[in-house]
């Protein structure tokens, strides 16, 4: 037993917790005694006895479990234990639940992690759909109904579409550029671990006096500085899901600048690197953003400062401006990855090397540019400076454009190819092109300030969400999950399924969401407990499809947990694609490579003679080196 | 692909590690991590100053400072001339390192940590003697909130010395490139953190 | 690179043909459909017009994506058992262009309308010919003040009189909330701080519902207030029969609000 606390991980972690935990509750305590104020501060704001713990603790745990012990060795001098790679690989289940450095572990920790937050934030839409089924109130009152969509759409965002493509890019990412691994293997860790504490204190905060917070995903001051405890849970949660990804951010911008294997030039990285390339510029400049002002959040209603109390010199405004110019670029931190994951799949379903790929990387970089410049198109009616509008508008829409250049990049791919669509991955990825130009368009209606005016904060709005975010990234999700599954788990899964999953989720987002916008443009707001008598038809038609939308995703749990233990063993290279986390064995080898593969052409050279991306350990070396890549010649 | 299948099946780590990864940038990655750190420190400090644009000009309150507060200029001033020297003792460690100096080295260290805590410490002392608090006024919050934030940051940027002395007192470090980044790095995080004061000062204190 | 003459070889007209046909049906069944719900002020049709035009726009994007979509799907679909490869063409610049400047275009229009159609609806009328309404808002209720007649309280009712434009100057007492009546198409947040203006010409005689679109607590979604659209004599007549006066303590914001209001309701106006 004490040899087990004496050792990272999980005992440890607890102590660690227990014992931080501890320290700030007694610190608390203690100031607050000397300075002869109430033991207990309760007014709902406040609560610091709680709070203070609630940021120690997740620290004391990372402490306890291992994740700074070389950092600490090392900062002192000490002789920093010898690098015995024995965190690093998995060999048993096991190896899963402790603090391991293997880029392809903390791939799958991450994907497990955050689809099981998935289904709890999913369960918590079934919820909504069930009381908005028919106007009144069916199954809770509507205090509990604002947390309710408050802690779906934070799980879906802070901890399951954000991270999870984090993780899918984890795995595949250093295998496509020929590294050993990421550049900061602990930082990995850390990052990683990190996250469940958020999708803890997020969840958590139902526990708290007054119930989960409700002020809405955005949390608009001053509803929420005014909110009751469950809100500090949400301003800290957001802390570490930051950090987290801040930190991989980080992590993927040095591998990709410094680990890239010989010859592997910019333009011969394949999509998913540029897109991830892209991502990690958002997250880097733009998360910040929203760590500051939940901060500030956190500062007035803990420290009452007056950063949003309009009566004593704040500005309530300025709650909206700093935190859209980080939750704008989130909605494409949310995407990008995506458009990556979707090159990756069509043009290996299509055979054909994708159409325009220069045009494609450089249409990224366009969106990252842009989406620096679109964050007050989320404020048309938020009373800000209105000269700011027609501006915002304007680069708004341009936004159009950059996107338009992939979706009709992807199509031109399509066409002169072979086009499987045995692979429920590629399903997804044809799909996803429909329905996110859906989301997109509805997205530019917004962008329209005339438009917005009367949609805004409507189901119309709601409807724009769920296009973009389940129709869009979502469904990119499914397809990289499903197209990396073998190499992941080294085993098949069941396409039979898969397309029942596919179908079932295809016909269940449109038959949610797109009735939504028309009830949102007929005149139901968003965020309503209860709704006027003539929506009711419309959300029951709503309500049903979502349940079956739902059923839908319990079919493609059943199917990845049955493949992963039973399904049959998958080779190298099932889908016969170039890149080169496919020339490795499925599931790769424990360091990836013996030595490092040599690159010596473009990622989608399909049907090109005696074109090849890259020269594997042990492959003769036939092809020379260096040999002039096509790629992107027009 | 054979060789790749062969070395699968897990169990192999301890027959050999993890081939080197190719250098595919001049930068080192210690480097290039601790710039793109830097960049996002950047837009939080951006977050407040947005904060403080905002409190500032576009609430425009009929004076700032407002009455009858104000702010210690000159005691602040002295302040900044302490921290941007740091920037000079820091450049000089590091400069000895390289030349192989060891004990330049740790007089650099030394002074440049002695140099902040002074900072800090004057700091901590002002904010006892400022006359008002962070919950007087979205000015207060403003003040206590930039500087704070800052006054955080040089605390950072003290541990990554104190590691740093230590380990030069315990002889690490060594004119090589490579064998000197533990000093380098946090040279560079300190270099940011007073070219954030001078930011910082300028803005909330004179302008 | 034998690019450029492959895709001469696709039916560019015929699948064009398709697009707009496709367009023209999208746009027959959606157009006619009123979208928005009743339209009960000066800004509807016009914000409704631009909603249509942007119907028919967004109609030949989405028929464009499907028609490039289906026909590769009907066309290039790989035979059973067939494990070659595509043609390997790198792209087409021709086509590049073309679907990075058509968007362009499409977006600027769009961008241009969408400004002329918010200049139009923003458009007040000379100083002293609008009515002006101090409005309140607080968790989880609606009042209203008027001029003249030292400012008139309603509280949960809101009239104002046909065919007369309408300066709703807004307060928010608490936290944000939103100033909606769907038949009039305006909407505007209600801010702490701050007053926010919001500009109506009703000119449709009826009731309808004021809506609160900005969450603002667990009443939010019962945030509602009765609006009143009657011909001016009516509404005069409304506003003398109103026995309560604003509180004293928004007189001072009332006040302000409609400086540039005649005080008596009489004078300007249509
Ligand atoms: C993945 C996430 C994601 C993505 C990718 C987008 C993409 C876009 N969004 Fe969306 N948005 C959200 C997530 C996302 N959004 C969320 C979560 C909210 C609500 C926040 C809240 O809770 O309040 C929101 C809200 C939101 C608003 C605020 C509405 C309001 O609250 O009043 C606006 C307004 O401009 C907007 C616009 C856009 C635009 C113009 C795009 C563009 O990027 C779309 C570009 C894509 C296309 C246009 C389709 C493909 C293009 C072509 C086929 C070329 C030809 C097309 C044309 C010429 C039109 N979004
Ligand atoms: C990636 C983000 C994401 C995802 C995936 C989803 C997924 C879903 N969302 Fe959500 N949603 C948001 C992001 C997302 N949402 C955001 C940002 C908001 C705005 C919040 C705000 O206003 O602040 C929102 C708000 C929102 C609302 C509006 C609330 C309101 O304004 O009053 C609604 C209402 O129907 C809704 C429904 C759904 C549904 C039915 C799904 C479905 O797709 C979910 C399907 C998945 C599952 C169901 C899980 C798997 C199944 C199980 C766990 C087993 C149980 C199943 C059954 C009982 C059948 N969402
Ligand atoms: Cu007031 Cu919602
Ligand atoms: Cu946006």
């Amino acid at each position: 037993m004490v040899a087990a606390l004496k050792r990272p991980g999980w005992w440890r972690g607890l102590l660690g917790a227990v014992a931080f935990g501890a320290f700030g509750f007694g610190l608390v305590i203690a100031l607050r005694a000397i300075s002869d104020l109430p033991i207990y501060q309760t007014e709902q704001t406040g609560y610091p006895h709680i709070v203070v713990p609630a940021v120690l603790a997740p620290l004391g745990f990372l402490a306890g479990f291992g994740c700074f012990d070389y950092w600490l060795r090392w900062a002192v001098g000490a002789p920093t234990i010898p690098e015995d790679h024995s965190q690093h690989g998995a060999t048993s289940w096991k190896d899963y639940f402790r603090f391991n450095t293997d880029h392809k572990v903390i791939g799958i920790q991450y994907v497990v992690t955050t689809f099981f937050f998935f289904f709890v934030g999913g369960l918590l839409a079934m919820l909504i759909r069930a009381e908005l089924a028919q106007p009144g109130a069916q199954i809770v009152e509507a205090s509990t109904f604002n947390g309710l969509f408050s802690t779906h759409a934070v799980l879906m965002i802070f901890v399951f579409v954000i991270p999870v493509f984090a993780g899918l890019a984890n795995y595949v990412l250093p295998l496509m550029i020929g590294a050993p691994d990421m550049a900061f293997p602990r930082l990995n860790a850390l990052s990683f671990w990190m996250l469940p504490l958020a999708g803890i204190l997020f969840i958590a905060s139902y526990l708290a006096p007054g119930g989960a917070f409700d002020a809405g995903w955005t949390g608009y001051a001053p509803l929420s500085t005014g909110a009751p405890l469950g809100q500090s849970f949400f301003n800290l949660g957001v802390q570490f899901a930051g950090a987290s990804s801040i930190a991989t951010a980080l992590n993927f911008l040095v591998t990709i600048i410094t680990m890239r294997a010989p010859g592997m030039t910019f333009w011969r990285m394949p999509l998913l690197v540029w897109a991830n390339l892209s991502t990690s510029l958002l997250v880097v400049a733009a998360t910040p953003f929203i760590a500051g002002v939940q901060f500030m959040v956190l500062f007035d209603r803990a420290l009452h400062t007056n950063f949003f109390d309009a009566a004593a010199g704040g500005d309530v405004v300025s709650y909206q401006h700093i935190f859209w110019f980080y939750s704008h670029p989130a909605v494409y931190i949310m995407m990008l990855p995506g458009f990556g994951i979707i090159s990756e799949v069509i043009s290996t379903h299509a055979r054909k090397p994708i159409f325009g790929y220069r045009l494609m990387a450089l249409a990224l970089i366009g969106i990252v540019v842009l989406s620096y410049s679109v964050w007050a198109h989320h404020m048309f009616v938020a009373g800000m400076f209105s000269w700011l509008r027609v501006p915002m508008m304007i680069t708004t829409l341009l936004i159009a454009v950059p996107t338009g250049i992939k979706i009709f990049s992807w199509l031109g791919t399509l066409y002169f190819g072979k086009i499987h669509t045995y692979s429920t991955a590629m399903l997804f990825a044809l799909a996803f092109i429909v329905t996110f130009t859906i989301g997109g368009i509805s997205g530019v209606m917004l962008g329209m300030v005339p438009i917005d005016i009367h949609v805004s904060d409507t189901y119309f709005i709601v409807a724009h969400i769920h296009f973009v975010l389940f129709g869009g990234s979502v469904f990119t999700i499914f397809a990289g999950v499903y197209h990396w599954f073998p190499k992941m788990t080294g085993r098949m899964y069941d396409e039979k399924l898969g397309r029942v999953h596919f179908w079932g989720t295809l016909v269940g987002t449109w038959g949610t969401f797109v009735p939504m916008h028309w009830v949102g443009m007929d005149g139901m707001p968003r965020r309503v407990a209860d709704y006027a008598e003539q929506f009711g038809n419309w959300n029951l038609l709503i309500s049903v499809f979502a349940f079956m939308l739902g059923a839908a995703q319990l079919v493609f749990l059943y199917n990845m947990i049955v493949s992963w233990r039973f399904g049959p063993k998958a080779e190298g290279n099932p889908w016969r694609a170039n890149s080169i986390e496919w020339q490795v064995s499925s599931p790769p080898p424990i360091f990836n490579f013996d030595e490092i593969p040599r690159v010596v052409g473009g990622p989608y050279e399909f049907g090109v003679p005696g074109a090849k991306h890259a020269i594997m350990p042990g492959e003769g070396a036939e092809v020379p080196a260096g040999e002039k890549s096509v790629v992107g010649s027009t | 692909m054979e060789s790749a299948t062969v070395a699968a099946g897990h169990g192999h780590a301890d027959h050999h590690g993890p081939p080197e990864a190719h250098e595919s940038s001049r930068m080192d990655r210690q480097t290039l991590g601790i710039l793109l750190f830097i960049v996002s420190e950047v837009m939080l400090f951006g977050a407040f100053f947005a904060s403080y644009f905002f409190l500032r000009v576009v609430v425009d309150p009929p004076s700032w400072p407002p009455e009858p507060y104000e702010l210690p200029v000159a005691v602040a001033g002295i302040n900044t001339a302490i921290l941007v020297s740091s920037s000079f003792t820091i450049h000089y460690a590091l400069e000895s390192v390289r030349r192989g100096n060891h004990a330049g080295l740790k007089l650099g260290l030394v002074a440049t940590w002695l140099l902040g805590a002074t900072f800090l410490f004057i700091q901590v002392n002002e904010y006892a003697h400022i006359g008002f608090s962070a919950r007087d006024l979205g000015f207060g919050s403003i003040f206590y909130s930039l500087t704070g934030l800052h006054g955080a940051h040089v605390f950072v940027g003290l541990m990554l010395l104190t590691f740093a002395t230590i380990r030069a007192f315990r002889g690490h470090f060594g004119p090589a490139a490579k064998d000197h980044l533990g000093v380098e790095v946090p040279g560079i995080y300190w270099h940011f953190v007073d070219i954030m004061w001078i930011i910082v000062y300028v803005t909330v204190y004179i302008l | 690179m034998p690019a450029a003459p492959m895709y001469g070889r696709l039916p560019i007209v015929k699948m064009l043909l398709v697009t707009v046909a496709l367009t023209a049906v999208i746009s027959a069944v959606m157009v006619p459909i009123n979208w928005d719900g009743q339209q009960a002020s000066t800004a509807a049709p016009k914000i409704d017009h631009l909603l249509n035009v942007m119907i028919v726009l967004s109609a030949f994007v989405f028929s464009l994506v499907m028609v490039m979509l289906f026909y590769a799907l009907w066309k290039f679909k790989a035979k059973p058992g067939d494990e070659s490869d595509g043609e390997p063409i790198h792209g087409n610049t021709r086509l590049e262009i073309a679907w990075t400047l058509i968007p362009t275009v499409i977006v600027l229009f769009a961008g241009g309308y969408s400004w002329k159609v918010l200049d139009d609806i923003e458009e007040p009328v000379p100083e002293g010919q609008q009515l002006t309404v101090a409005v309140f808002s607080q968790q989880f209720a609606w009042s209203f003040a008027y001029p003249g007649k030292n400012y008139a309280w309603s509280e949960g009712e809101l009239h104002v009189p046909v065919d007369r434009q309408v300066h709703f100057k807004m307060h928010a007492l608490d936290v944000i909330h939103s100033f909606w009546v769907p038949e009039w198409r305006i909407k505007k947040d209600n801010v702490p701080g701050i007053t926010t203006t919001a500009i109506v010409t009703p000119d449709r005689v009826g009731t309808y519902q004021l809506v609160c679109t900005e969450l603002c607590g667990f009443g939010h979604s019962t945030m509602r207030a009765k609006v009143v659209v009657e011909p001016r004599d009516e509404f005069e007549e409304w506003v003398e029969g109103l026995d309560q006066e604003a509180p004293e303590a928004l007189m001072e914001a009332v006040e302000l609000d409609s400086a540039t209001n005649p005080p008596a309701l009489g004078a300007g106006g249509a």
